[in-house]
């Protein structure tokens, strides 16, 4: 066991090292200079001198192999370097804003999981009916939507029209749950098709028969027995999702004004902001190997042949 | 049985830790909210203390120090004032400084008012605002640009004297640029504390990516602000903004997207307001390009621009028509319009252009083919684009519109013809920075590669006089010239628009985009 983990630990360096140097690479053939973006925030042009003291300042003008040791540096101290824009630390910044995309994140997955169970369940048990095909009908809307023109339309109804909750900002229940649904229930009725799917397949195996046979209630068999087996492959899908929530839900944060580490990113990428950018991708990165390792240790546990190989 | 029972319990547990994760992060944030409310329910000793404002405000501001790059933010708070600010008609007029002389070509000397104290008690005297204005140009790029500080002194405890590098006549006016804010700068060195400027309101708490509360300040030394405290939300996407201000969470909106416009004038108990703007969209002409060289080609693309149409469909009549770089509304802003140089056909033949046989222009067999850069930050600009590609195909010359990312990255490369722009040309009422930055040929931020040695003798002149009229008639002659040479189409003056409730009283749109909230705001 311990060869695993320090062999998933080497894993990950190495991980850390490439996307560290890959996004120093992509920052710098990108377009964009980083101090005429700064200075030309309200559309006044900058004269030439102040963009070069500024160029300067960012250490810009230093060659690009010193930055990249610099950065080198930052990421495996955990420093990540100043943002040009607070002249704060990234890392301070990142970690500022990563609650309230851990909050809409966990909220998110918990809407997701929510569909998936209700409506994979409901559809399975009525696979042939009304339900079933409203199931369908749901997972092609949930697959086919775009999240910023869900989150408009949660918007108009329920805080234009209606009145319920509020538009926009965080602060209680009321504040997470457009978003949240927003994020979720697209993959959530699209994981519920697979879960359906899933479910309809293992009742036909022979373990189901034998439980009939031994005369155990249709109920028990479902739950205790069809559904727990079905819902094994998506776990891994829901670790992927819940990874991509943390790291990508840029739309969702930015619609209803989420102070969340996706609105902060698009900011930082339309000011050039190089620290931060670097920084973010290497943190989220970060998160995705750390809860594809959790999820690969849950997987392990739950699947005893998988313990064995 | 054990086996499978286990890994089951595992994953309802993994579902119930998700349901508790969430619901930790809600109680916390429900614990705070009371925590607001009940802050709020004792702050409201009468019914006239306790008049609020909340702004569903743009821009995202990372910090709060106004000599940095979010010193608009700050003035726009109403927590910050400089020594001058310029009047609606964006003339300089007196704000901490009351009165200011010439001495000579490179020196000013300011009267400051007596009775103004910072945000912490402190008297504002002529000590502190020499203090104040060297730590802007230390940290101001712009500060630095605008000023041209050699020295300043301090004359008595009133006055100060402040000696340039250069003649610098818009000296007054850039006084009103944001980024020489007045503030007490040992409020800066304590550590957890905002800056303490000058301003009716006060700065009371600035979050990160939420909001920028400012409260009344008490010992404010005008006329006291009508409203207790004001709260500007920093909401970037434009939709959310409206359907927040439609939802009532808000009283004011800015930067109302202008397709969005008729929903706010269908509300009944919303309102627009707008005002003229100092913002000029254009289009411009590379100079290098081997197609815009020819003046000829330019005036083409000039005279097909519908500049009326474009005001009335994609503007929404919230705009006026560009003649030049700067709006009439300035005194320098009232140029003659360029007479057109005849029809496209008789501009084309006459350098050697022949239309083929579907009717488009070509020269030596190649055909008149531009393309034209956008970008998605000013929607309105791509359907500008659009406007002018139909116009011109109309005409014979094919347009390729190419939207990228970030229009100032592609125009330092040299592979364009036309770019859609969009500047603000004088966001100190004075014409002088701009003209400068814009068109000497040794800057960088001349972006059209525009070299005309006239104009920057008209430059230079301006750059040295500091009689008004004559400056004035120097920066419409300089306009003369660069409308003669075109190398830039000025398309349209943006209005800026702001939603409001029904009820604001006092939210007045300035042309300058940095007055937002005033002592003077209220709400009904």
């Amino acid at each position: 066991m311990l060869r695993f983990w320090l062999e998933r630990a080497m894993q990950m360096l190495l991980v850390i090292f490439c996307v560290a140097t890959l996004t120093f690479i992509l920052m710098r053939v990108s377009p964009g200079d980083p101090a005429r973006i700064l200075l030309t925030t309200h559309n006044i042009p900058a004269s030439q001198e102040a963009i070069d003291a500024l160029r300067e300042e960012m250490g810009l003008t230093d060659s690009l192999w010193s930055q990249y040791i610099r950065w080198l540096g930052d990421v495996f101290t955990w420093q990540w370097g100043t943002s040009y824009m607070s002249k704060e630390p990234v890392a301070g910044e990142l970690l500022k804003r990563l609650p309230a995309t851990l909050e809409l994140a966990s909220a998110g997955a918990f809407v997701m999981l929510l569909a998936t169970c209700l409506i994979g369940l409901v559809t399975a048990i009525f696979s042939t009916g009304l339900l079933d095909r409203m199931g369908r009908l749901m997972a092609l809307l949930g697959a086919s939507i775009p999240s910023f023109w869900l989150g408009f339309l949660l918007i108009y109804f329920f805080s234009v029209r209606l009145g319920w909750l509020p538009s926009m900002g965080r602060g209680s229940i009321a504040h997470l749950l457009m978003p949240a649904v927003t994020l979720g229930l697209g993959l959530g009725a699209v994981y519920a098709r697979v879960l359906r799917t899933n479910m309809l397949e293992m009742n036909s195996q022979n373990f189901v028969k034998a439980s009939r046979a031994r005369g155990l209630s249709k109920g028990r068999i479902l739950i205790f027995q069809v559904f727990k087996h079905a819902f094994l492959p998506i776990l891994s899908m829901l670790g992927t999702s819940f990874a991509f929530m943390l790291g990508g839900n840029v739309i969702v944060e930015t619609i209803f004004s989420w102070p969340g580490l996706g609105k902060y990113i698009i900011e930082a990428i339309t000011a050039r902001d190089y620290p931060v950018i670097q920084g973010y991708v290497v943190f989220t990165s970060f998160l995705f190997v750390a809860i594809h390792l959790a999820v690969e240790a849950l997987y392990v546990r739950l699947d005893p042949r998988l313990r064995a190989s | 049985m054990n086996n499978t029972k286990k890994p089951f319990r595992l994953s309802l547990g993994m579902m119930i830790t998700c349901l508790m994760l969430v619901l930790a992060g809600c109680s916390t944030n429900a614990a705070g909210e009371s925590n607001t409310s009940a802050a709020n329910a004792t702050a409201l000793p009468t019914e006239n203390d306790s008049k609020t404002l909340t702004i569903a405000y743009t821009w995202n501001p990372a910090g709060v120090d106004p000599h940095g790059d979010d010193s608009w933010d700050v003035m726009r708070s109403g927590a910050g004032e400089t020594l001058i600010k310029l009047n609606e008609q964006l003339q300089p007029v007196a704000w901490l400084a009351k009165e200011w002389k010439q001495e000579d070509a490179n020196t000013w000397t300011l009267k400051l008012e007596r009775n103004v104290t910072f945000h912490d008690g402190k008297k504002m005297d002529a000590e502190s605002v020499k203090a104040s204005l060297l730590r802007s140009t230390q940290n101001s790029h712009l500060a630095k640009d605008l000023l041209l500080v050699k020295d300043i002194e301090v004359v008595a405890p009133d006055e100060l004297k402040i000696i340039t590098t250069q003649p610098n006549s818009a000296i007054i006016s850039s006084l009103a640029d944001p980024s020489t804010i007045i503030l007490d700068v040992d409020s800066m060195k304590k550590a957890g504390s905002y800056p303490a400027m000058t301003g009716a309101f006060k700065i009371k708490q600035f979050t990160k990516d939420v909001s920028l509360v400012v409260e009344r300040y008490d010992g404010y030394w005008g006329q006291a602000a009508k409203l207790k405290e004001v709260t500007m939300k920093f909401v970037t996407d434009g939709n959310t903004r409206l359907m927040a201000l439609q939802a009532g969470e808000v009283e004011v909106a800015t930067d109302i997207p202008i397709d969005s416009i008729e929903l706010v004038e269908k509300d009944s108990k919303l309102e627009v307001l707008s005002a003229p703007s100092v913002r000029t969209h254009m289009v411009l002409f590379n100079m290098n390009s081997a197609l815009f060289k020819e003046k000829a080609n330019r005036e083409v693309v000039d005279q097909a621009i519908p500049r009326e149409a474009i005001i009335e469909s994609v503007m929404r009549g919230y705009g006026t028509k560009a003649k030049s770089p700067f709006p009439e509304i300035l005194p320098f802003g009232k140029v003659a319009e360029q007479a057109a140089g005849g029809t496209t056909e008789q501009l084309l033949s006459a350098d050697g252009w022949q239309k083929n046989a579907a009717g488009m222009w070509e020269k030596e067999g190649k055909p008149f083919e531009a393309t034209l850069l956008t970008f998605p930050h000013r929607p309105e600009l791509s359907v500008m684009a659009e406007i002018i590609q139909n116009q011109l195909l109309n005409e014979g010359i094919t347009v390729k519109i190419r939207k990228v990312e970030n229009i100032d990255a592609e125009l330092a490369k040299s592979d364009w013809d036309l770019a859609m722009y969009s500047m603000l040309t004088a966001h100190t009422g004075d014409p002088q920075y701009f003209l400068n930055i814009f068109y000497q040929s040794a800057s960088e931020s001349n972006i059209s590669h525009y070299v005309s040695k006239p104009l920057e003798t008209v430059i230079n002149k301006l750059n040295e006089s500091s009689d008004t009229a004559a400056r004035n008639a120097l920066a419409i002659e300089a306009q003369g010239i660069i409308n003669e040479d075109l190398p830039q189409s000025f398309i349209v003056h943006p209005d800026n628009v702001f939603g409001v409730k029904k009820g604001v009283k006092g939210f007045i749109p300035h042309p300058i985009e940095y007055y937002y909230v005033t002592a003077d705001v209220d709400i009904t």
